[in-house]
Formats: structure tokens, C-alpha cells, sequence
């Protein structure tokens, strides 16, 4: 039986996605995981049984900012089924390192306890974790612990922290978590005063909740010695080295184990606060410990993508960019998880995108307010995104040259590159211009153009936007820069692969199999994709950053050239030839020039296994090998040009989604149905963040969506069917492969509001603020003197 | 996100069920497809020491026509009252707001009468009981059976005419014949939504001139419970349609209302556009199908409808 299925597109086809020899990269090969999790098959957390688990659940502060007078836990300890209560008393106290990994422990990070200490800051801070033996007398218990509030002024909006006379943390003054800066102002200043236009807006972007199908959860088993973990997360081995710190025991004593993650996003690089107190609780409460975190704790806890920013573009009168900056300020939140300043930089270091922008500078300072944490979220980011490519759309209409024109004349071609941003970005293998006529291409713009004016006639508003990034995937900093993968031969032929993994949905298993089946040169059906489970997986750092498909692919990669080595030594001995006679192919190496002698991968297993007498010690035994990829690029440049079709329903402000096209530039693609799942998916994301997420809070603190009634999430019903413009510029790395995870939900966002912009120019709208609801272009509408006809 | 503990009870007959309800007092909550009540039991915005399970009372469940008017029982799901000629053919203005409500897995559990008692202002069934008129039924150990005219049955938010102890058994619609038409038109945020507002409405055209002989709009999600836009019924009766503009209609609707709810998905003032929107469209859509029926409509509407 064979996986394959013939490609179904010509540019999915195109050989360039395939690495000479490749038989399945390059391929849309079916997905191993699809079976399982379409039959319901998948091993979730909450799927985790084991025999006398005990179920925690949190009692949380319903102020946004409170001190803490006393918790009384007895009613709670005498409800039935209770096994514990804890308070930060209880589990605080036993913190002994709380750093995470990626940022190491001298980052200037923000507090972060596990329960709240004195002080509730936010409407949804965990202040006591009652433990039962299930989760209903967990709740039960949880609504008899009496918490002595004293509730405070809290600083709720993020843009008033600054001047806030409320401080969230006591070491943080003015609530500022942290501030960085670009290079000094003078020369964007200059440019812009001698700048034929200057286009200049502030830009607010609501806040989000990453919301995965499945929410955050843990469970933990603790035997005296060995602390075992089931988690929902797309980096195993950070829980594992988090947890060894955190309780101060050996990480060898700590076992994680993952199957199935039903999505990520972001939301699960670290353990958060919860897991913290469920790891504490575990050697204290006598059977394993579950956490489930239940949709209103999800939508309660977490928040992303809150931020603002005033942006300005100069020009020439020819509409050539001279200047480009922005100052940025992003919403921390109470409790950032995990250090949430860093990811500002790239806002303001990516601001200039793929635009030949001489002059640039920017500022990012991040502050906290008496609101759910900041999580990593798709494109930490975008930002830059949407306020460059909706302030370039405003600007062409003030030059009075088309968005597209505009776009064509600044736009950097792959001939450009290499070529450093001047906030000193690296850009490099990349297509921004190429990709930009592709898409455009594929719509036909054009042609829509004359379709758009037809339409109008008959009073439908029709239009079009499209928008342009470039983004650093696979980033080469310590940590994230390197990656180990183990393959192993068994004497029956099949080949497994362990590999760290953190699959959260982004098909690491079908990935390796594709890549392991091609370095072996076997086939697909014999390779065992092995990821997830600490104790079986080499060390690294997992799912996020855009990074696993070409890290994965170089580990792979690595370590198949060692067994290729470890099997070419084998059958020379076997064979008692000199190893520059043998040729492996097929999944047999073979005497050269000798067609009949021979050796299957699987009796070379054998035959290692067996240990005959004078085979050398290091061929003897399990035939197996590993292999490193330390990536040579600083990060790998994947660059798209989303392009959208809405139309307007001018008398309800109802935008429908005509098109989505999504021209994009990752390299080679390993697996097409792969890359476009995801983008599909983070196209659903950033059209969800255009036109309907929205969390939101009171201006008590109090948050004002707490279901997926309020919260809205697109359906199948909101989105067109994607379509896919392919272009494939090698990276520097393995196979020339680049990271394709967050492009999506960067460039949807100023697709649509250029669109929906477009298709009310009649009315002349500006929209500087997400999201774009149909009651808020109603208000424009009416803003701009259209009262709503008779339709 | 679990519900606090509940007895759970499961009558096999109405009389068991009424005497379970006046046993248990207020403490008890009838349960139906539990897509509203269960909800709120897991976010623990709600809580009852009694759950009574209504939904293996065959009696309650069903729709036939009775003496020229159309029946439907409590606990038909909202998936049957969709897929169901009879009510098609017979009320229209139900079939045609089946699909509004949620998506297919809500309405193979959620009933009709368990929309009706929870009374959502935004709901489509209840505008629609309020729109022709429709007759509920209750019944309880106590009092026995009663009828509650739908113009007496919603009372407030998520609150009805019921009493604690009483169950909703069924809503007797009647019939309309002659040349008429129907509409449902509503906007939401997503396809499934709860609507931001929308507009039913029923209108019947005299043979002669296309007058409108009657009219009936009820706009959902305008208030705290469906409501009847008695004004714009009056303006346009008796009007011949070429005189009528449908977003007049619409504004006429929506005047004067007073408690327009507003939220985050809209101010009060966008509700009230899109509730005349929905009206307008609604009324044209209605008055075109009314229309396009022969003058001489002797067979009466449900001819027309199926043929
Ligand atoms: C995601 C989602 C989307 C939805 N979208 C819509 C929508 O767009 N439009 C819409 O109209 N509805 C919508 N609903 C609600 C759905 O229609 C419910 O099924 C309906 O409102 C309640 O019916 P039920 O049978 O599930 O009642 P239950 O949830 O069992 O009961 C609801 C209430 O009615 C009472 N009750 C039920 N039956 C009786 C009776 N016979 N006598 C007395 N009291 C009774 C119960 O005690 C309870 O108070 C949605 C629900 C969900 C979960």
C-alpha cells in the first residue's frame, strides 16, 4: 500500500518542491495522524486515566485588582470528596527556580506566582486550588472557599497604565514590564520633513484569546522518586527542564509524555501559572493530579495581539518610501507568560516589511494592566503587519496612486536580496515582489477592478485589499538553533524515528516519516514516527517559531547520514569488503558490482544484533543512530502576499469574504496538503481577528466575554475557500525548507480591512481599529454622512 | 464548568410529570434538549436540586393538524419540525425559521417547547408564536390545562407566562389560507448565531388590488422578549402594496421601541437599523411571495406552498 496520491495541483507538483531523489517530500502524502483523530482515536490529556487521579480546579478572584485578607478553607475541606485545599501559602514557597528556558534566567521577567499572593490581579487569578476526587466535587468545594476580598482600583486599560497612579506589580514602576528602542529618531525625523507625504495613524488592535480546541491541562503522577507528566503542550522537554527547576529534582526524574495537542497556537511554549500549582501540588497530594482548564478559564486567562501603535511612512511624490517608523505599545497583562517584552522588538524591527526602506526606526514598550496574562500568540508580531500594510492602503489613497502601484514601486524583488532592513533585519531567499505578482495574478486585479465598478452600479461594494510581509521563521539563536533526532533499524525492517516533536497539530509525525523514508531511501510505510514522550525523545525545543519543519528536517536528515554510515559499516564487515564497495539503495545495501549480495536494513540489524564474533564493538547491538542539525542561518525567511475579496452589505455592515488568496514563498514544501493546512489555518485565525474576536473587559476589570457565545471564533460558514499561489525560493538549511506555522494569521488581518477600506471608498472610510464588526462600519458609514439608504 | 449536583427524574407521562413538578416545588427545572438549561447548569449561572426530564413523554411529542390549526408538542425537536411537510406546508413561517436556529446538532436536541419556555428574545420560534397568534398549552397538577394566548406569554427576559410548577405541552397554530406569504430574515454575527435582530412576518393579500388584507411582524432580539410591531401591522393593512415601501415598513417598525438592548456586538442604535433592515426585507420578501400566488386562491395557502 502506498500513502501517496497524485498531487493535485501543478504548482503543488512542481519538482523544485522535491529534493532529487525525493519520493515523498515534496508530496502530499495522507497524514499518519489523520486516522486516529478522525475517528476520535486521539490521546488527549483529559484522556489520561490513571487508577486513584485526583481533579484539581482553581477558585478565582472575581475583581480584577483586590488585596487578599484571609481564605478560609474549611467548608471547602469538609465538602465531599475533598482531598485538599491550597493556598499561595500552601504551594508558593516551594518555587525554587521559575525561569523558562528560551529566555533564560537573568531576563528582567515579571512576577509570576503560582497562586495569588496578598493581592488578586485580575478577574480570573487563581487564588486557591481545591483537589477532589472529580472535577464536580472539585467545583462543588471551590464555590465554599470564602475569600476575604478588599477590592482596589485596578488599571484595566492598557494605553492609561503609564499614567496610572494603580501599579500591578510594586516592581514594576509605572507598569512598564519593559521599553526598547531602534536606533536614535534624527534620521526619520529628517526624512520625513523633507518628505513629499507623510502618512501617519494610530493603530488599535482589540485583544485576543488563543483559543485551541483543546485547552491547556496537565496531569501529574508522583511515585516517591519520579514525577511523571501528561501534557497539552507543543514543547515536551521545556515541561520537563521547567519542571526539574521548578521543584529543584533532576530532570532525569521527570518524564513527559504528549500524544495528541489539539492546538496551540502559542498558548502552550510554557507551563503556565496553573500547571505550576499542579506540578507543586503533586508530592502532596496522595495520586496523581488533573487539570483540565475549561473554556471559560481559557477565555478568562490568557490574552494576545492587545496592542496600539502610531505608525508613520514618508514618501516621495512618486510614492518611492523614505522613512518608516513606529511606536508601539502592547498589553501585558497581569502575568505574561512567559516573557512577552522581546517579542515587541520584532514589531518595530519588522515595521519597514518587504519595502525598500532606507530610513527606519522604532519603540516598543509593554505594559501591564489588571487584565489576563499575554501569551505567545501565531505571529507575536503581526502588528508591524497590520499597521504597515493598512497605513500603506491610506497613504495611496492620499497620493492618489492605486495600493497595488504603490506596492509595485517600493516592493523588494528576490534580485535585491540579500538586503538588511535598517533596523538591521537580515532579509534574505526570499520573493516579496515575485510573490506579490503571483497573487495579484491569481485574482486577476484587473479584471476585478472592472467587476468591482459593475457592481457598484447595481449598489454592491465590492473589494479588494491585499498585504505583504516578510517573516524570520526557524530562528537561529541558542536553544532554538539546534535539534537532535535518534533513528533506529530493527531487525524486522522498520525504521523508527525519535525525534522531540510537540506536535500541536502542524503533522510532525507524516513530516518525518516523508523526510526519514527519503534520507533512508525506503519506504514511507516502514518509518515509525516516535515524538512526545521525554523518556524515548531526544532533547529540543518543539513546536513554535516557525521552526520544526526545517529543524526537524536537519535532524532527520543528520542522523539518517549516521546510520546510512552505521549500515555501510555493517554490511562491509558482513560481506568482507572494504566499505567504499557498498551501496545502499532501497532499503538494502549491497556489494557493488554485486547484485546478488546483499543485505536488507533488517538483517543488518540482525546481524548487528547478533554481535558476531569479531565485529567490531562499536557495530555491535541495537542499529541505531543520532544525528544533530545546528542551523546555519541567523532565520530562514518565508515572505506571502495575502490578497482579499469581501463584499459589503453597506445597510447592515455584514462583510462577507468573496476570495482569500494567499500567495506565499516557504521554500520547498515537504508536504503541500501540510504548508496549506497551515495557512488555511492561521488565514481562519487572522480573518477571526479582522472582523469577530474580540475580548473584552468592563471598566471595573470585569471581562465581558466568558463563552463561545460571545467569543467568536469564525466558522466554515465565514471563510471562503483558501487558495494557494505557491513559490519556492531555497532557504540556506535543509532541503531549502522554511518555517510556515504563523505566516497565515500575519497576513490575513490587513487583507480584509483593506478590503472592506476598498470596497467603501465610494464613502471614503478609514479604519485604524480591530475589529472591524459590522456595527463599527455602520458608525463609519454614518461617520462619514452615509445614513443607510432603501435596500 | 460542571453543574452542582441535581436528583435527576425522568417521568413517563405527563400527569407524573405535573405531579412531580408540584411535589418538588421550586427547587425542580423541567429539562427538555437541555441545549439552554445545561449550559447554564455548567457555568453554575443557574442551579436546581431537581432536574425533570420531559423528553420520553410520547405525548408531548408530535406535530398534527387539528381542526384547522397546526399542533406541536413540547418536545418535538427543532431537526423534526424542520424536515416536516406538514409544517411547511401548513406554517411556513416555523419551517422557514428552523435553519436560523443554532446548527443541526442543536436542533436534533433542542425542542420546541423548551425555546418557547426560555423565551430569548432573540429566539426564532417564539417570535414566530407571537407573530400568528399561536395558542400555548400548559398544564399542571393543580390546575390542570390552560391556554395562554402567545400575546400574554412573554412576560420579560427568559421569563413566560408559565408558572414554576407548570408545563409548557404544545402551541395550536392557525392556519393561514389565501394569498399569502412568509418571511424570516435575521442578522447575526456568524452563520448560527443568536440574531443581532431580525423581523417574522406573515402578510395576506386581499384578491382584488393586492391589498393587504393582514399583517403580522414580530422582531426578535429588538427587547426583552419578541415583540409585535403592532404599528407598522396597522400602517400597511388595508394599504394596496404598490403604495408601500418595505423600508418604511421597516422604520415604522422599529420606532418607538424602547428597550433595545445593547451590547458588545452593537449599541443600541445599530440594533435598531438592523432590526428595520431585517423588517424591510423581511415584508418584501413576504408581500413578493403573496404576490406571485394566483388571485383566486380557492385551494388556500397550503395548496400554493406545496405545488
Ligand atoms: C450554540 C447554541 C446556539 C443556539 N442558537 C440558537 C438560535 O440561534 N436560536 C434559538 O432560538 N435558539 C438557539 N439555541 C438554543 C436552542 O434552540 C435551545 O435548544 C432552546 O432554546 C431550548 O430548548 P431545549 O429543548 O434545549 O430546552 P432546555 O435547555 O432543556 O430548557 C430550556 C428552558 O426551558 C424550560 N423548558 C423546556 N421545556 C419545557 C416545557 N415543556 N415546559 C416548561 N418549561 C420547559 C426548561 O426548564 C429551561 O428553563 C442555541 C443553543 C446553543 C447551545
Amino acid at each position: 500500500m502506498t500513502e501517496t496520491e497524485p498531487a493535485p495541483s501543478a504548482a503543488a507538483a512542481s519538482p523544485a518542491s522535491a529534493p532529487t531523489g525525493a519520493r515523498y517530500a515534496g508530496r502530499r502524502v495522507r497524514r499518519l495522524e489523520d486516522a486516529r483523530l478522525l475517528t476520535g482515536r486521539g490521546m488527549f490529556v483529559d484522556d489520561v486515566r490513571r487508577p486513584g487521579m485526583l481533579h484539581a480546579c482553581f477558585v478565582r478572584s472575581p475583581f480584577a485588582r483586590a488585596r487578599i485578607n484571609s481564605i478560609d478553607v474549611c467548608a471547602a475541606l469538609a465538602s465531599p470528596g475533598v482531598r485538599a485545599v491550597f493556598t499561595a501559602a500552601d504551594l508558593n514557597p516551594d518555587v525554587r527556580e521559575s525561569w523558562y528556558t528560551q529566555d533564560g534566567p537573568k531576563v528582567p521577567d515579571s512576577p509570576r506566582p503560582p497562586l495569588a499572593d496578598g493581592e488578586a490581579r485580575f478577574a480570573g487569578d487563581p487564588v486557591a486550588m481545591v483537589v477532589a476526587t472529580d472535577r464536580y466535587l472539585a467545583e462543588d468545594a471551590a464555590e465554599l472557599v470564602e475569600v476575604d476580598y478588599e477590592p482596589l482600583d485596578a488599571v484595566v486599560d492598557f494605553r492609561e497604565a503609564l499614567a496610572s497612579p494603580v501599579q500591578v506589580h510594586a516592581s514594576r514602576p509605572g507598569n512598564i514590564a519593559g521599553r526598547l528602542t531602534g536606533t536614535p529618531p534624527d534620521a526619520v525625523e529628517a526624512a520625513c520633513a523633507g518628505a513629499a507625504h507623510v502618512a501617519e495613524e494610530t493603530f488599535r488592535q482589540q485583544m485576543h484569546t488563543p483559543s485551541p480546541m483543546e485547552t491547556r491541562g496537565i496531569v501529574a503522577e508522583w511515585d516517591g522518586r519520579e514525577l511523571t507528566i501528561w501534557s497539552s503542550t507543543q514543547n515536551p522537554h521545556e515541561v520537563r527542564a521547567f519542571t526539574a527547576r521548578l521543584l529543584g529534582i533532576p530532570p532525569e526524574r521527570v518524564r513527559v509524555i504528549m500524544r495528541d495537542t489539539g492546538g496551540a497556537f502559542g498558548l502552550k511554549v510554557v507551563p503556565g501559572r496553573e500547571e505550576q500549582c499542579v506540578l507543586l501540588a503533586a508530592r502532596k497530594v496522595a495520586g496523581p493530579l488533573k487539570w483540565i482548564e475549561d473554556r471559560r478559564e481559557n477565555l478568562l486567562c490568557h490574552q494576545a495581539r492587545h496592542e496600539s501603535g502610531r505608525a508613520r511612512i514618508a514618501f516621495a511624490a512618486d510614492g518611492t518610501i523614505l522613512a518608516a517608523s513606529i511606536d508601539h505599545l502592547q498589553d501585558m497583562g497581569a502575568y505574561p507568560t512567559p516573557w512577552q517584552v522581546g517579542p515587541g522588538a520584532a514589531v518595530g524591527m519588522l515595521f519597514p516589511g518587504p519595502y525598500r526602506v532606507p530610513v527606519a526606526t522604532w519603540t516598543s514598550t509593554s505594559v501591564h494592566s489588571n487584565t489576563a496574562g499575554r501569551v505567545p500568540y501565531r505571529g507575536p508580531w503581526q502588528f508591524e503587519s497590520l499597521a504597515r500594510e493598512v497605513l500603506l492602503d491610506i497613504a495611496a489613497r492620499d497620493l492618489g496612486i492605486d495600493p497595488v502601484e504603490l506596492r509595485r514601486r517600493n516592493l523588494l524583488s528576490r534580485d535585491d536580496l540579500p538586503w538588511t532592513n535598517p533596523n538591521g533585519m537580515p532579509y534574505d531567499h526570499a520573493s516579496p515582489r515575485e510573490t506579490f505578482e503571483a497573487a495579484l495574478a491569481a485574482l486577476g486585479y484587473d479584471a476585478f477592478r472592472a467587476e468591482q465598478r459593475a457592481a457598484r452600479a447595481h449598489g454592491r461594494y465590492l473589494g479588494v485589499g491585499t498585504s505583504s510581509y516578510l517573516e524570520p521563521t526557524t530562528s537561529g539563536q541558542p536553544y532554538y538553533g539546534s535539534e537532535e533526532a535518534t533513528v533506529r533499524v530493527d531487525p524486522s525492517g522498520r525504521v523508527t524515528v525519535f525525534f522531540t516533536g510537540g506536535s500541536s497539530g502542524n503533522s510532525l509525525e507524516t513530516t518525518v516519516a516523508q523526510l526519514a523514508a527519503d534520507a533512508l531511501g525506503i519506504e514511507f510505510d516502514l518509518v515509525e514516527p516516535v515524538q512526545g514522550d521525554t523518556a524515548v525523545t531526544p532533547a529540543g525545543a518543539g513546536t513554535g517559531g516557525s521552526r520544526s519543519g526545517s529543524m526537524t528536517a536537519g535532524a532527520v536528515g543528520e542522523a539518517a547520514r549516521a546510520l546510512l554510515a552505521r549500515l555501510t559499516a555493517l554490511a562491509a564487515h558482513r560481506f568482507g569488503v572494504g566499505e567504499d564497495e557498498i551501496e545502499v539503495a532501497d532499503g538494502r545495501a549491497v556489494v557493488r558490482g554485486r547484485p546478488g549480495v546483499g543485505a536488507t536494513f533488517g538483517e543488518l540489524a540482525a546481524y548487528a544484533a547478533a554481535a558476531p564474533p569479531g565485529l567490531p564493538e562499536h557495530l555491535a547491538g541495537v542499529l541505531e543512530a543520532s544525528g544533530r542539525h545546528t542551523t546555519p542561518a541567523p532565520m530562514l525567511w518565508a515572505n506571502a502576499t495575502h490578497v482579499c475579496v469581501v463584499e459589503v452589505d453597506v445597510a447592515t455592515g455584514a462583510v462577507t469574504i468573496l476570495r482569500h488568496i494567499v500567495g506565499e514563498d516557504v521554500g520547498p514544501m515537504i508536504n503541500p496538503d501540510v504548508v496549506e493546512g497551515q495557512i488555511a489555518g492561521g488565514t481562519v485565525q487572522g480573518i477571526g481577528g479582522a472582523l469577530l474576536e474580540r475580548q473584552a473587559y468592563d471598566a471595573d476589570g470585569n471581562p465581558l466575554v466568558t463563552t463561545l457565545l460571545d467569543y467568536l471564533i469564525p466558522t466554515a460558514a465565514e471563510v471562503p475557500l483558501i487558495e494557494y499561489v505557491h513559490l519556492e525560493t531555497p532557504a540556506p538549511g535543509p532541503g531549502g525548507y522554511k518555517g510556515v506555522g504563523e505566516g497565515g494569521a500575519i497576513g490575513a488581518p490587513p487583507a480584509v480591512v483593506n478590503a472592506v477600506v476598498d470596497a467603501l471608498s465610494p464613502f471614503g472610510v478609514k479604519i485604524t481599529e480591530l475589529p472591524v464588526t459590522p456595527a463599527a462600519i455602520v458608525e463609519l458609514l454614518a461617520a462619514a454622512g452615509y445614513q443607510g439608504g432603501h435596500h | 464548568m460542571k453543574p452542582a449536583p441535581f436528583d435527576y427524574h425522568r417521568p413517563d407521562s405527563l400527569d407524573e410529570a405535573a405531579a412531580l413538578l408540584a411535589e418538588l416545588g421550586d427547587g425542580a427545572k423541567v429539562l427538555a434538549g437541555g441545549q439552554s438549561l445545561i449550559p447554564m447548569l455548567a457555568l453554575r449561572l443557574a442551579c436546581f436540586d431537581h432536574l425533570v426530564d420531559i423528553s420520553r413523554i410520547d405525548a408531548l411529542r408530535g406535530v398534527e393538524r387539528r381542526d384547522g390549526t397546526l399542533w406541536v408538542g413540547a418536545t418535538t425537536t427543532e431537526s423534526a419540525i424542520g424536515a416536516d411537510p406538514a409544517v411547511a406546508a401548513a406554517v411556513p413561517l416555523l419551517a422557514r425559521a428552523t435553519p436560523l436556529i443554532g446548527h443541526a446538532q442543536i436542533r436534533n436536541r433542542g425542542t420546541f417547547g423548551g425555546s418557547v419556555a426560555h423565551a430569548d428574545p432573540a429566539a426564532e420560534y417564539p417570535a414566530v408564536v407571537l407573530a400568528l397568534d399561536a395558542e400555548l398549552a400548559a398544564c399542571s397538577a393543580a390546575g390542570g390545562q390552560r391556554v395562554i394566548p402567545a400575546a400574554q406569554f412573554f412576560t420579560g427576559l427568559w421569563s413566560t407566562a408559565l408558572e414554576p410548577e407548570e408545563l409548557l405541552v404544545g402551541a395550536r397554530f392557525p392556519v393561514w389560507s389565501g394569498r399569502c406569504g412568509f418571511a424570516i430574515e435575521e442578522f447575526a454575527r456568524r452563520s448560527g448565531d443568536f440574531a443581532i435582530a431580525g423581523a417574522a412576518v406573515a402578510v395576506e393579500l386581499d384578491d382584488g388590488e393586492d391589498r393587504v388584507r393582514r399583517c403580522a411582524i414580530a422582531l426578535l432580539g429588538m427587547g426583552p422578549t419578541p415583540v409585535r410591531a403592532a404599528g407598522a401591522e396597522a400602517a400597511v393593512t388595508g394599504r394596496p402594496l404598490a403604495e408601500l415601501e418595505p423600508a418604511d415598513v421597516g422604520a415604522t417598525a422599529v420606532a418607538g421601541l424602547a428597550d433595545v438592548p445593547s451590547d458588545l456586538h452593537g449599541p443600541q442604535s445599530y440594533r435598531r437599523r438592523v432590526g428595520a433592515v431585517m423588517t424591510a426585507r423581511a415584508f418584501a420578501a413576504a408581500t413578493a411571495e403573496a404576490a406571485a400566488r394566483p388571485a383566486s386562491a380557492g385551494a388556500g395557502n397550503e395548496a400554493a406552498t406545496s405545488g
